[in-house]
Order: structure tokens, then C-alpha cells, then sequence
């Protein structure tokens, strides 16, 4: 046998040992794929963050940051979201052990939690633009609504395309496709979370310190 | 590819070893618990030092942020697998550069508002 052969065949075994959703090549650079549109979307919340940076003093006659912020409903938010994070993480692992039933409960607790703190941001929001703090009140108030609402639709999208995973998993089962998309669904959650800690930290721990 | 006497890591060009794959399929989901009670000691950490003001606010809003970036590295970690791939992973390259140019713009943007003159 030649080298090149031998390398051929240590590189199937190799393969071999990979996760489904990894050992297919189409699926595989699906998952490269969906980093590359995390990439983009670090750029996007980038900029939102340094709008946001840019405006924050900006108040015009409208409230300062630490008058709009409570700092109760934010770290529910972010308890909320950790702990999806979390759940969004064990049903990986469920994948990994193949044990389909686990994985529809943790995905199921996971689009549960989203939905909760949705909730809860749409009332924050509705409370304060009830009070007369609207986006259009100062610049601040802008860049604020932007940068938050931006993840909040982010999230909602994500709720929709984890209900939509539950039902395709119900019904076809643990497949290398389902798994791709279980695990692309993942790594958009995680990004959210990661997004939401630096909102809680820059936004609403910041609105206390400067 | 070369080497293929190494059935875990594929070879890599020398210098390029970060993006060798890496899996991991333990029994319990250890790591992940250890990820989330982290998480929340972190965020705990970060708003008790807040709500206190047990430093100056300059200073402190530099502690809490650097206490998101150890928690988004914890997400990346621990829940992503950033570096589970089938080849080397490639991905990491673009998203390095993506937080070197995201850290560029916002950091440069706060600095450039600390110039009180100008317009406004």
C-alpha cells in the first residue's frame, strides 16, 4: 500500500470518531458557514455597541440612564438567559449520547425560557415608553432601544427556529441534517448569551457607573 | 493532508497548531455545569461590585467588562466547542478577527467621545 493510501485510511477512521453532523462534509461546512454569519453578526452588534457608547451622555431633556434602568428586571433577564444558555448546552450533550427524548425536553426548556424573557423586555419597554420615554426621546434613548431591540428580535427569531426544530426532531428523528441544525442552533444561543452579558455589563451596570 | 500516523489531530502546517480540531463526549455533562454556576458567579460578582461601588466608577466599569469578556470566553468554551471541526478549524481565524475589529470600534469610538470639545 502506498503512503498516500495509508493516509487516506487513517483519515476515514479519524472521520469515523467525529459526531454525525461533522462526519458529513455538506453538513460539516454548513456549521464553518454559520460561524461565518456569527462573525458578521459580532460586526453588527459591534457597531450597535459603539452607537450606544457614542449616545449614552447624549440625554437631551429626556431621563439619565440610571433613571430608566432597574437593575431587578436586568438580572432576571440575564439569570433567565444564563440559565437557557445552560439548557441550550445539555441538550448538545443529550445529542451527543443520542437520547432523543432528553434533547426535545432541554430544546423545549430552552424556547420556554427565551419566550419568558422576551416577556419580560417587552414589558420593560412598555413601561417605559409609557412614561414618556420613547426611542425618540433623546439620543440616548435611540441607541439604547436599538442596541437591546436588536438582540431582543435576535432572540424572538431564535424562539421561532427552536420551535420549529422541536417539531422537525419529533417527527425525523436524531438525523445528521436534525443534528446540524440543533447544533447551528446552539452556537446562535450561546451568541445571544454572550451579546446579552455584554449588554447587561455595558448597559445597565454601566448606566450605574457613569 | 501529511502525517497520517497521528489519528487524533490532523497535521497542521507548523505555527497553525490552535486550529487542530478538538472533541469532547464525556458521560456527564460536567463541564457544562461548571460553565453555568460560573456564569453566575461572574454576573453575582459583577453586580454586587456595581450595586456597592467598591471602587472608583472608572475603574470598576473596567473590572466588570473585563469580567464579560472572561464569561463571553466561558460561552465560547465551554458551550460553543469553538474549536470542534471536521478539518482544522478554520473559523477561528475570521472570528478573532471579527472581536480585533468589534474591540477596535467600540474602544475607539468611546475614546474618541472622551474629547469633550468639538461638535456635539
Amino acid at each position: 500500500m502506498s503512503s498516500r493510501a495509508l493516509d487516506d485510511k487513517a483519515q476515514k477512521l479519524q472521520l469515523a470518531e467525529l459526531p454525525p453532523e461533522f462526519q458529513d462534509q455538506e453538513e460539516s461546512i454548513k456549521i464553518t458557514g454559520f460561524w461565518l454569519f456569527i462573525v458578521t453578526d459580532v460586526l453588527i452588534f459591534a457597531s450597535l455597541f459603539a452607537t450606544y457608547a457614542v449616545f449614552v451622555n447624549r440625554i437631551a431633556s429626556g431621563p439619565t440612564p440610571a433613571q430608566v434602568f432597574q437593575l431587578n428586571t436586568a438580572l432576571i433577564e440575564t439569570l433567565i438567559l444564563l440559565t437557557s444558555s445552560f439548557t441550550i448546552g445539555i441538550a448538545i450533550w443529550a445529542m451527543r449520547q443520542n437520547r432523543q427524548r432528553m434533547v426535545l425536553a432541554w430544546l423545549a426548556l430552552t424556547a420556554a425560557l427565551g419566550m419568558a424573557f422576551v416577556s419580560i423586555e417587552l414589558v420593560e419597554f412598555a413601561g417605559d415608553v409609557a412614561v414618556g420615554w420613547g426611542w425618540h426621546t433623546s439620543a440616548f434613548l435611540s441607541s439604547f432601544f436599538l442596541l437591546v431591540a436588536a438582540h431582543g428580535t435576535h432572540v424572538t427569531m431564535g424562539i421561532i427556529w427552536a420551535v420549529a426544530l422541536l417539531f422537525q426532531l419529533r417527527k425525523r428523528g436524531l438525523t445528521t441534517v436534525t443534528r446540524r441544525k440543533l447544533y447551528t442552533f446552539s452556537l446562535y444561543w450561546h451568541f445571544l448569551d454572550i451579546m446579552w452579558v455584554f449588554i447587561f455589563t455595558v448597559v445597565y451596570l454601566g448606566g450605574r457607573l457613569i | 493532508m501529511h502525517g497520517g500516523d497521528d489519528q487524533h489531530e490532523t497535521a497542521m502546517e507548523p505555527g497553525f497548531d490552535f486550529i487542530s480540531p478538538r472533541f469532547e463526549e464525556p458521560k456527564f455533562p460536567m463541564h457544562q455545569v461548571w460553565g453555568y454556576a460560573a456564569s453566575l458567579v461572574l454576573t453575582f460578582a459583577a453586580l454586587w461590585m456595581t450595586v456597592n461601588r467598591i471602587m472608583s466608577p472608572s475603574v470598576l466599569l473596567g473590572v466588570v467588562l473585563a469580567m464579560a469578556v472572561a464569561q463571553g470566553a466561558l460561552q465560547l468554551g465551554v458551550f460553543m466547542h469553538v474549536r470542534e471541526s471536521r478539518g482544522p478549524a478554520w473559523h477561528l481565524l475570521p472570528l478573532g478577527m471579527a472581536f480585533a475589529i468589534g474591540i477596535g470600534l467600540v474602544g475607539m469610538s468611546a475614546w474618541i467621545m472622551l474629547f469633550k470639545s468639538g461638535v456635539s
